[in-house]
């Protein structure tokens, strides 16, 4: 502190000119003072300090500085609170019988809150009727609040509907108490009244589901309750059938765009929303904003207690555990299914079943399944991922009860997939140097760990007839298995806590001390280490990983299928955590193995087989990967059938890597049969349906085939944003990739807008560093250099590129290439001593990291040659792609061949030589280019377009193509 | 925070509030650091709508500190009076870089977390905060309540407990410490 630059101070500032004796003196006189009324004010201190002496100068001025203070100076956030006796006087006390606001005769309190107090009262005039009066608290309100409650009471009193108590009126007193007078609703909280009647499982559904229909009303009036919980949910019985009443709609806000200061969750304790039905962004104070999906969430918790009798983070029924803890549950943590919470605690799970009609074991079986989904879908932490609606909701409930499938059951496999997916960068067309994304699934949560399980199984087989000793073991790492749940994906949630629980309890259940035994404890580490993979915790995953295998090598041996399955995975974790080169390195010594102990066909070797074709592209080797992708298919395709899991992901992979060759025509073909079964297999909703339809999309965007790529991207997008959600990551990659097209076929305005919307939306849910904000940041500085916004691109970039360089690190694939990008900003800016300074060091990096065959690599090469062309350098830069060319010669296997042909041909067009740069296209045609429109639309090469023998070239390949060669 | 850190920051609340005025020496640091990284984290974001509260920036970093054992809510008050002061102090230093950056023609908007406070701009902030420390010169004690109720969120109840004064003291001295320093601001103002 302390710049120097202070306010003006006071000319006579106490301290200095006041000793301390004489303050306390001040003060005590002070303190009596505050304490009487103003005439007895006066004439105390006349006797006590009268006028001449210094003090009453400071007291006078004090008591006046008091009285202005008093209303609206230091307020503190967390103003009010039962316990504070704030500066306001009045306390507002108000007693039965009193007459409230004259026309409300009170009768009794009905129960306080942390915020208000519920009155039961006769109101007496227009009308006369039994009324519940909902006061808030004096000195819990200032102006906003008061502000905030007119504001409101119009669309409160517009709401009609049956499940919704009704709101008369709202307003505030004259002293500016805001109020509500609400129907009085004489009935029982819902989770109570169904207990009571012992309602079984349908009869309380049915109850939830019109509670549900009473919240989509409000949410239509843009109205949030915000505070839904059994006890605002009541239910009353009319004309012998029993309906739910919301009340309580107290301090709901409208959802105006506006967003919202929450000044009433201030502090442990003080709470609007109650601790048990609090939705995760309720609990985060600095969620953006409440919305919708946030009273979807208490829903869930609603419906929770209403199935199993347990909120979900309760330890024991009814005990919750300490407000900081429950805090950072609700963030951090996913609560356990309905059906593995009914079976917890064995002396409440019998009154808990026999009040839902049922025994514990009936009611868990029929918990498990839709109703957990269902459940566990509005109980989602992200809200992206709930219920978008109530009505949602209700309508998939409706379907259980009607025995049809309901949608949160599949749409559980799609939230795990973001963490699955890989996206792969494709240079759309080398002219462009843009990066398009392409989805290339590598796994599925439930399909890895249901084939994990199925071959665990196989080897198992195997191997317990050479071994009893393992018999053992491999049941118990059923039974564990089995705890996890993990065949079933939607259940596979696991998080520390239950894994803990889950393993523990284990332990202690088959006595044997199970933790013990080295071998089911190397087990239980990489089952452990699996579930951390599935929840994209890579860290976690890689530790416990590197741990089974460290100790199934030294059990088994390093050749046995335990161990190399170990080994497998962790060449996976490797690859997620992009150290391709280790992954590689790993994945291939278990492949071996693998081909040694189970055969060239089984199926883990088949997966490791697809898993090393993946890490393959990675690593930029298409056609290592190609081949390894077929052998997996076709094994799979042989083994599993045409429709198995793996043969359906290596397929996808397979295809990616021919894309990545850029063999459209041959790429295109396997999609749209693979397209073909996905559909019909998994449905059109699918997420990897999804998945291949974008790949599709972008191999037609690749080839120019512009209508159809964009019809398959739109026909993409909508499904996603119905599915997923406008927000989910993956709608916004097909965003990106529609929007390269648009700006690769000319419509660069409607593409730049797409690629903003992207940004805002990432901006929004990822934060300005994440490596997608920032990798859609560049796309819109590509956007912006194609329309010629020079300037703004540079601007962009830069920023980028600063961000990128400081949160992955100036060695990271996404930095070099936001670099590169840089250079070719500066390019177009004619900085080219900059822009060579730049691509050179980037090339440098690159050589050593990727490669030379790798695309990026290329590209760097190509702009640190265009810069040297500009500048009079070509004899410099022209030995460079010689050695380039030669070194490559001897490399098996590089993405694209004819790239540094291409790269080279744009080099000498760049510096004038015409025929040198002819002479290079026909070297890159021979070794396998054929992107004719590519050609003229590159305008690196712009300066060959008056050239015949260019256009000669032009019109050869396109005729070329048309005949399918 | 590893599990060591939390366990050293609970015992040293523990030594504390039993009166070790070294422990507090100790802990200034820790929690200082985490105070600016929770306050750092928060007003960086580039979020227009972004809204703070340095109650709850001091929650935060409580449940931080302490991490993964249950927080003895008994030392809850002693660790907000602690960080009580420090959060003033961060706020105070983003509020004048913000000016300063203002001054320079700036770079960026500002993050408008002053908002939820009831003091509307960085200018009243740092008026506050000036007079704040003037009165820590002329009355410590009714300084420190002030920290605490306004910038850490504390009861008067909870206040009394840290201080040990009867809450009839703090009510007290909560109301002349507010009309001090009203009335220091107000003559400062041109």
């Amino acid at each position: 502190m302390g710049d120097g630059t202070r306010l003006a101070a006071s000319p006579d500032k106490p301290g200095s000119a006041v000793s301390d004796e004489r303050w306390e003196r001040v003060k005590q006189l002070l303190h009596q003072a505050m304490q009487l009324t103003p005439e007895q004010r006066v004439r105390f201190l006349d006797e006590a300090c009268p006028g001449d002496d210094p003090c009453r100068a400071e007291i006078d001025s004090l008591l006046i500085a008091d009285a202005e203070a008093r209303s609206s100076f230091l307020k503190p956030a967390s103003s009010g609170g039962p316990a504070d006796v704030d500066d306001a006087g009045c306390s507002h006390a108000l007693a039965p019988g009193d007459l409230f606001e004259h026309r409300f005769q009170l009768i009794g309190a009905l129960g306080e809150g942390g915020m208000g107090q519920v009155w039961l009262a006769n109101q007496i005039a227009p009308v006369r009727r039994q009324v519940a009066i909902k006061l808030v608290k004096a000195g819990m309100y200032d102006e906003s609040v008061v502000q905030r409650f007119r504001s409101e009471r119009q669309s409160l009193a517009m709401m009609d509907h049956p499940a919704i108590a009704k709101v008369f009126e709202a307003g505030a007193t004259s002293q500016g108490q805001p109020y509500f007078v609400m129907e009085y609703v004489p009935g029982l909280p819902i989770t109570k009244y169904c207990d009571q009647q012992r309602l079984d499982i349908p009869a309380r559904l049915e109850l939830f589901i019109q509670a549900c229909e009473g919240v989509q009303h409000a949410h239509q009036k843009a109205i949030v309750h915000r505070d839904l919980k059994p006890a605002n949910i009541l239910v009353v019985d009319l004309d012998g059938k029993p309906v739910p009443r919301i009340i309580d709609f107290g301090l709901a806000k409208a959802t105006a765009p506006k967003l919202i200061t929450e000044s009433e969750f201030t502090r442990l304790g003080q709470f609007v929303g109650t601790p048990g039905y609090m939705s995760p962004e309720q609990a985060d104070p600095y969620a953006r904003d409440i919305d919708t999906r946030t009273d979807v969430y208490s829903l869930g918790i609603v419906l929770y207690v209403l199935l199993t009798g347990y909120q979900p983070f309760d330890v024991k029924m009814g005990q919750r555990p300490p407000l900081d803890v429950l805090l950072r549950k609700l963030r951090e943590e996913d609560p356990p299914s309905p059906s593995t919470k009914a079976g917890t605690d064995p002396d409440s799970s019998v009154a808990a079943a026999a009040a839902r009609g049922a025994e514990p074991h009936q009611l868990t079986q029929l918990l498990r399944g839709d109703l957990d989904s269902i459940a566990m879908k509005a109980l989602e932490r992200d809200r992206a991922k709930r219920y978008g609606t109530p009505s949602e909701l209700a309508a998939d409930l409706r379907r259980y009860l009607n025995e049809e499938p309901v949608t949160a059951r599949p749409a559980g496999a799609v939230y795990r997939l973001r963490k699955y997916a890989r996206r792969h960068r494709i240079a759309v067309g080398i002219a462009s140097g843009l990066i398009v994304m392409l989805t290339a699934f590598t796994a599925l949560q439930g399909l890895e760990l249901r084939r994990t399980t199925q071959e665990r199984d196989r080897a198992n087989q195997e191997r317990d007839r050479a071994n009893r000793e393992r018999d053992r073991a491999t049941r118990i790492t059923d039974f564990m298995t089995g705890m996890f749940k993990v065949s079933d994906p939607s259940e596979a949630r696991g998080n520390r806590v239950t894994a803990r629980e889950i393993l523990d309890k284990a332990s202690n259940e088959t006595g044997t001390g199970l933790a013990r035994d080295a071998e089911v404890q190397a087990q239980m580490l990489h089952v452990m280490a699996s579930t951390y993979l599935n929840l994209g915790i890579y860290t976690r995953a890689h530790e416990l990983s590197q741990r089974a295998l460290d100790a199934r090598a030294r059990l088994h041996g390093p050749k046995d299928p335990y161990t190399l399955e170990s080994m497998s995975q962790l060449g996976w974790i490797l690859d997620r955590e992009g150290h391709h080169a280790d992954a590689e390195k790993v994945e291939r010594q278990a492949l071996e193995g693998d081909r040694q102990a189970l055969g060239p066909e089984a199926a883990p070797t088949l997966e490791t087989m697809d898993h090393l074709a993946v890490i393959q592209i990675d690593e930029g080797h298409y056609q290592d990967a190609e081949n390894l992708a077929r052998q997996a298919m076709q094994g799979a395709a042989r083994t599993l059938g045409p429709q198995g899991s793996l043969t359906l992901l290596s397929t996808n992979h397979f295809a990616v890597a021919l894309v990545s060759q850029a063999r459209y025509a041959e790429a295109e073909r396997e999609f749209r049969k693979l397209l073909e079964i996905d559909q019909r297999v998994l449905g059109p909703d699918h997420p990897q349906t999804l998945a291949v339809m974008i790949n599709l999309a972008t191999t037609a965007a690749s080839q120019r085939h512009v209508a159809e790529g964009e019809r398959l991207y739109r026909e993409v997008l909508s499904a996603q944003r119905r599915v997923l959600g406008p927000e989910h990551q993956y709608t916004l990659l097909t965003m990106e990739n529609l929007a390269a097209l648009l700006i690769d076929s000319g419509r660069l305005a409607d593409g730049e807008k797409l690629h903003r919307q992207v940004l805002e939306i990432r901006l929004k849910t990822l934060g300005a560093e994440h490596p997608d904000t920032l990798s859609s940041k560049a796309n819109l500085a590509d956007a912006l250099l194609k329309e010629g916004d020079v300037r703004e691109a540079d601007k962009l970039q830069r920023e980028t590129l600063a961000v990128q360089q400081r949160v992955l690190g100036p060695e990271d694939r996404d930095t070099l290439a936001s670099r590169s990008t840089l250079a070719s900003i500066l390019i177009h800016e004619r900085r080219y001593d900059e822009a060579a300074k730049i691509a050179s060091d980037t090339l440098d990096i690159q050589l050593r990291t990727l490669g030379l065959g790798h695309p990026d690599t290329v590209y760097s090469l190509r702009l640190l040659g265009m810069a040297m062309a500009y500048t009079h350098r070509y004899a410099e830069a022209t030995p460079l792609f010689r050695n380039a060319i030669d070194s490559l010669q001897n490399v098996a296997d590089q993405g694209n061949r004819w790239s540094v042909w291409y790269a080279f041909a744009c080099v000498a067009a760049a510096a004038g030589r015409f025929d040198d740069a002819l002479g290079d296209l026909r070297e890159a045609v021979d070794r396998g280019f054929r992107d004719a429109d590519g050609l003229l639309a590159d305008d690196d090469l712009k300066a060959l377009r008056h050239d015949a023998r260019f256009l000669e070239l032009v019109g050869t390949l396109k005729g070329a193509s048309q005949q399918g060669t | 925070m590893t599990d060591d850190q939390s366990g050293v920051v609970s015992q040293l609340l523990g030594h504390w509030s039993k009166g070790d005025e070294k422990a507090l020496a100790e802990l200034l640091p820790l929690v200082y650091d985490e105070l600016r990284r929770v306050a750092r984290s928060h007003l960086q974001r580039e979020r227009p709508d972004h809204t703070l509260q340095s109650t709850a920036l001091v929650h935060e970093a409580y449940l931080r500190l302490l991490g993964s054992q249950p927080p003895e809510l008994r030392n809850r008050p002693h660790f907000i009076a602690v960080a009580s002061r420090l959060i003033r102090q961060i706020l105070v230093d983003y509020a004048r870089e913000r000016r300063a950056a203002k001054r320079d023609g700036g770079c960026r908007v500002p993050v408008e977390y002053l908002d939820a406070l009831p003091v509307s701009s960085d200018e009243d902030l740092l008026a506050l905060d000036d007079a704040l420390n003037d009165l820590y010169r002329t009355d410590a004690r009714q300084a420190k309540i002030v920290d605490m109720k306004f910038f850490g969120g504390l009861t008067s109840p909870e206040v009394s407990e840290v201080l040990g004064l009867s809450r009839a003291t703090v009510d007290r001295e909560w109301a002349t410490a507010r009309a001090w320093l009203h009335r220091q601001i107000s003559r400062a103002q041109p």
